[in-house]
C-alpha cells in the first residue's frame, strides 16, 4: 500500500465506517430477523424468541392483505409512474416553448407543491376531495358529471390520492426535463424543421433521443418511488376504504411498529428490496440496448 | 518533487489534512464524558409524563398544585391518541419512555406482560375504584395502573331532531332504534342518523359483547366469531349501512364530527365522555339545549358497554419511581379528579368521588348508570389489534367487499393466526 492509497483510505475510512453502522449492518441484522418470529412477547422476554426460516415468507404468501398490498402498490406504480412522468415532460415541454414569458416565475410557482409538507397538503387535498363540500366534486357538477365519493370509494380511492401525488412530485421531474431539453442540439431541431418534420416527428427523432437517458433515469427514480409509496395513503386515507389503498410499505409499517411483528415485517422489506431490484435491472436492460447508460 | 508542502518541521500539508477525520471522534469521546455524570442535573430536570386525548392537553393545568407542593416540575406531553399506541411501544423498545404515562385500560396488561410498566406500590392507591376496572388493569395477579377516568360509551342524541320526529328520548332497543331511524330518515332524506365511523371499533365492539359473543375461545387462543351471537352483531351493525341511517365513512372523511352532529347530518352520535369536553368548547356551534345523553341501545335493551377508560401507570425505565408514584397519586386524588372533571369533563375513577355535586347533573346521570354494567374485554395482549381486525372485516361486510358468512370465516381464520404465538406459548404452559 503507498502513501497516497493510505491516505485515500483514511479519507474515505469514516464515511465508510458510517455506511456499514448505519446502513449494511442494520440490513443484515433485518435479513437476520425475517427468519425469526420476533414479535410483542419477544419484546417481554429474549427466551420467546424462535428460528422460524422461511415460515415468515410462506405465512406472507397466504396472507390475503399481503396479494392485496402488492396489487394495489402494482397499480399505483402502473398508473402513478406514466402519470408523474408524463406531466413533468409535458409541462417542462410547455415550459421550454420560446413563446413562453416569465418562465422562472412558472418554474417557482410549478416546482412549490415539491417543497411543501405533505401532511399539509394532503389536508388540503382532503378538502377538496370531499363528497359532499369538495371543490372537485362542484366542478364535476358543472361539467354535469355526478358526484364522486373520491376517497370513500374503494375503486377511485387509487386514482384520488395518485392526482395528488402527480400534483406534488410532478415539479422535480420537470425541473430535470428543462435541464435536459436545454441540451437539445438547436442545429439539428433546426435542420429538422427545415426537411419539413411535423411536430410530432421533432420530438420523437430529435427531443427524445437527446434526452432518454434523463427519462430513463427519471422513470427508474419513480418506480423506486412509487414502489415504496407510504405517506400519501397514510395521512389521506389510513390505507382505507376497505384497505384499497394498503401499500407494501404501508403493510410493512403497520406490521413492524404499529404491532411490532418484526419479523414478519422484515420478511416484507425483503420481498420489497427484491421487487425493486427487479424493476431496476430490467430498465437497465433497455437502457442498455439502447446505449443510453 | 521535494516541495510538496513539506516544511521544516517535518509535517506535510497531507499529513495535517489527515488528521481531519480524527476530529470526527472528538464530539464523540464528549458525549460520552458528560453521560457519565448524572446525579444533580436529575434534581433540577423535571418528571416527564405523556397523555392522549384532552388528558394530554389539559394535564399541565393540574401540574403548579403538584410542583408546588413537592417541588418537582412536570412536563406534560400530549399524544395523538391513534398514534400513541406505536408510539408508546416504540419508546419502550427505544429505552425513551416517560416517568409517568397514561395508557387505555384494555393496553395495561399488555404493557405489562412485555414489562414497560411497574406494579403499583400500595394497595392504598387503588381503593374505592368502580368495579371491574381493577379487572382490565391486573396481570398475574398484581395491579399495574392506576385507573384514572372511567369512560363508558353512552349516545349523545340531537333532542330537537328527535322530538321533530316523535321522541323525547332515543330507545334502549336495538328494533327502537331502527324504528327511530326511520322515523328522521323520512323527515331529512339527505341526512344520516348514526355517527359511526367505519375506521372506529368501539361501537361494534359494544354491540358484540351486547349481544353476548364471546368473541374468543380456547382460553382465549383462537376467534369465535362464526357464532350467532357475533353473526346477530355484525348483521345489525351492517344494516344500519345498508339502510342509509350511518354514512360510510371513515375518519379521514369525516374531519370534524362535531360538526357532523351541530349541523344535524347525523343525530345520535355513540361516544365517550370527551365528547363533553368537545361540545362545551363549541357551545357556540352546539348549543347546551340541542343535545343530551342516554345509555346506547342492545338487543333487549341497555347492556354491558365498552368504552376508553383510562390509567395512569409508571415506567420501568423510571429512574425516580418515587417521585413518579407521588405525582399519580397526586392525579389520581378525589380533589384532582373533580377538578378535572370541571376542566374537561371526564368522569372519575373513584366511586368517592361521584358524590360531588357537580356529578349529579342529568348528563351524567347515563355514564354512572352505564358504570354500573362494564363489558369486559378478553385478556389477551394481541386484543388492540384483533379490535382492528373486526372492524376491518366489518367494513368489507358494509362496502359489500364480501359478504357476512365470508367475512366472519376470515376474520376467524385471520384471528387464529394473530394468537399463533400466544397458542404456542398457552400450550406449553408457558402463560395462562
Amino acid at each position: 500500500m503507498t502513501r497516497q492509497d493510505r491516505a485515500g483510505w483514511l479519507f474515505s475510512a469514516p464515511v465508510l465506517a458510517i455506511i456499514a453502522l448505519v446502513f449494511v449492518l442494520p440490513t443484515l441484522l433485518a435479513l437476520g430477523l425475517s427468519v425469526t418470529d420476533y414479535s410483542i412477547y419477544a419484546l417481554a422476554d429474549w427466551s420467546n424468541l424462535r428460528f422460524v426460516g422461511l415460515g415468515n415468507f410462506i405465512a406472507l404468501l397466504s396472507t390475503p392483505l399481503f396479494w392485496r398490498a402488492i396489487g394495489n402498490t402494482l397499480l399505483f406504480a402502473g398508473l402513478g409512474v406514466p402519470m408523474a412522468i408524463g406531466t413533468s415532460l409535458f409541462v417542462a415541454l410547455l415550459l421550454n416553448d420560446a413563446t413562453v414569458r416569465w418562465k422562472p416565475l412558472w418554474r417557482v410557482l410549478l416546482f412549490a407543491p415539491y417543497v411543501t409538507s405533505i401532511v399539509a397538503t394532503a389536508v388540503v387535498w382532503r378538502v377538496l376531495f370531499n363528497a359532499r363540500f369538495g371543490l372537485i366534486n362542484r366542478a364535476l357538477a358543472a361539467l354535469g358529471i355526478a358526484p364522486l365519493d373520491w376517497l370513500g370509494n374503494p375503486h377511485t380511492s387509487i386514482p384520488a390520492i395518485l392526482i395528488f401525488v402527480t400534483w406534488k412530485i410532478f415539479g422535480y421531474n420537470m425541473i430535470v426535463f428543462t435541464a435536459a431539453l436545454s441540451a437539445v442540439p438547436a442545429d439539428l431541431m433546426e435542420a429538422a424543421r427545415l426537411d419539413g418534420a411535423s411536430r410530432w416527428g421533432r420530438f420523437r427523432h430529435v427531443t427524445l433521443p437527446a434526452i432518454g437517458p434523463t427519462l430513463l433515469l427519471a422513470t427508474m427514480m419513480s418506480v423506486a418511488g412509487f414502489l415504496q409509496i407510504f405517506a400519501e395513503p397514510y395521512v389521506m386515507t389510513l390505507g382505507g376504504p376497505a384497505q384499497s389503498t394498503t401499500t407494501v410499505l404501508y403493510f410493512m409499517f403497520d406490521e413492524g411498529f404499529k404491532w411490532w411483528n418484526l419479523g414478519q415485517a422484515s420478511a416484507v422489506a425483503f420481498v420489497l428490496f427484491l421487487m425493486i431490484l427487479a424493476v431496476t435491472i430490467v430498465q437497465t436492460r433497455i437502457g442498455k440496448r439502447h446505449e443510453w447508460l | 518533487m521535494e516541495g510538496l508542502g513539506s516544511t521544516a518541521s517535518g509535517w506535510t500539508r497531507r499529513d495535517a489534512l489527515g488528521l481531519i477525520p480524527a476530529l470526527g471522534l472528538v464530539p464523540v469521546a464528549g458525549c460520552a464524558g458528560s453521560d457519565a455524570v448524572p446525579g444533580d442535573r436529575d434534581k433540577a430536570s423535571p418528571l416527564t409524563m405523556w397523555a392522549m386525548s384532552w388528558e394530554g392537553d389539559y394535564s399541565p393545568l393540574l401540574m403548579p398544585d403538584f410542583t408546588a407542593a413537592t417541588g418537582i416540575p412536570v412536563e406534560v406531553q400530549s399524544l395523538p391518541t391513534t398514534a400513541s399506541h406505536e408510539k408508546l411501544l416504540t419508546a419502550f423498545a427505544g429505552g425513551a419512555m416517560p416517568d409517568v404515562l397514561m395508557l387505555f385500560n384494555g393496553w395495561v396488561q399488555e404493557f405489562a406482560t412485555i414489562g414497560a410498566v411497574q406494579p403499583v406500590p400500595s394497595p392504598a392507591l387503588v381503593a374505592d375504584i368502580f368495579p371491574g376496572v381493577l379487572d382490565a388493569t391486573r396481570f398475574g395477579g398484581r395491579d399495574y395502573a392506576v385507573p384514572w377516568s372511567v369512560a363508558p360509551q353512552v349516545q349523545f342524541y340531537r333532542r330537537d331532531i328527535l322530538h321533530d320526529a316523535g321522541y323525547d328520548a332515543p330507545p334502549e332497543s336495538w328494533d327502537g332504534w331502527r324504528t327511530m331511524a326511520r322515523a328522521i330518515k323520512r323527515r331529512r332524506p339527505d341526512d344520516y342518523v348514526f355517527l359511526m365511523l367505519l375506521n372506529w371499533p368501539t361501537g361494534l365492539i359494544t354491540m358484540l359483547s351486547q349481544a353476548g359473543a364471546t368473541m374468543l375461545r380456547d382460553r382465549n387462543t383462537r376467534g369465535n366469531f362464526q357464532t350467532p351471537e357475533a353473526r346477530a352483531a355484525f348483521a345489525y351493525y351492517a344494516s344500519l349501512y345498508a339502510d342509509g341511517y350511518a354514512p360510510m365513512a371513515l375518519s379521514t372523511e369525516i374531519q370534524d364530527p362535531v360538526a357532523a352532529f351541530a349541523t344535524g347530518y347525523c343525530s345520535i352520535w355513540p361516544s365517550g365522555p370527551t365528547t363533553l369536553k368537545d361540545f362545551e368548547r363549541r357551545a357556540d356551534l352546539i348549543p347546551r339545549h340541542r343535545w343530551a345523553t342516554a345509555r346506547l341501545a342492545g338487543p333487549q335493551g341497555a347492556g354491558p358497554v365498552s368504552g376508553l377508560s383510562s390509567s395512569l401507570c409508571v415506567s420501568s425505565q423510571t429512574r425516580r419511581p418515587r417521585e413518579a408514584w407521588a405525582l399519580v397519586r397526586h392525579l389520581t386524588s378525589v380533589p384532582s379528579e373533580l377538578r378535572y372533571q370541571r376542566l374537561i369533563g371526564n368522569l372519575p375513577a373513584r366511586m368517592g368521588a361521584w358524590r360531588a355535586p357537580q356529578l349529579a347533573d342529568p348528563v351524567l346521570r347515563p355514564f354512572a348508570r352505564q358504570m354500573q354494567q362494564p363489558a369486559a374485554a378478553p385478556p389477551v395482549i394481541e386484543w388492540e389489534r384483533i379490535q382492528a381486525e373486526i372492524q376491518l372485516a366489518a367494513e368489507r361486510v358494509v362496502r359489500k367487499v364480501q359478504t357476512l358468512d365470508v367475512a366472519l370465516a376470515a376474520l376467524d381464520n385471520r384471528v387464529d393466526r394473530l394468537l399463533a404465538k400466544r397458542r404456542a406459548l398457552v400450550e406449553a404452559g408457558a402463560i395462562g
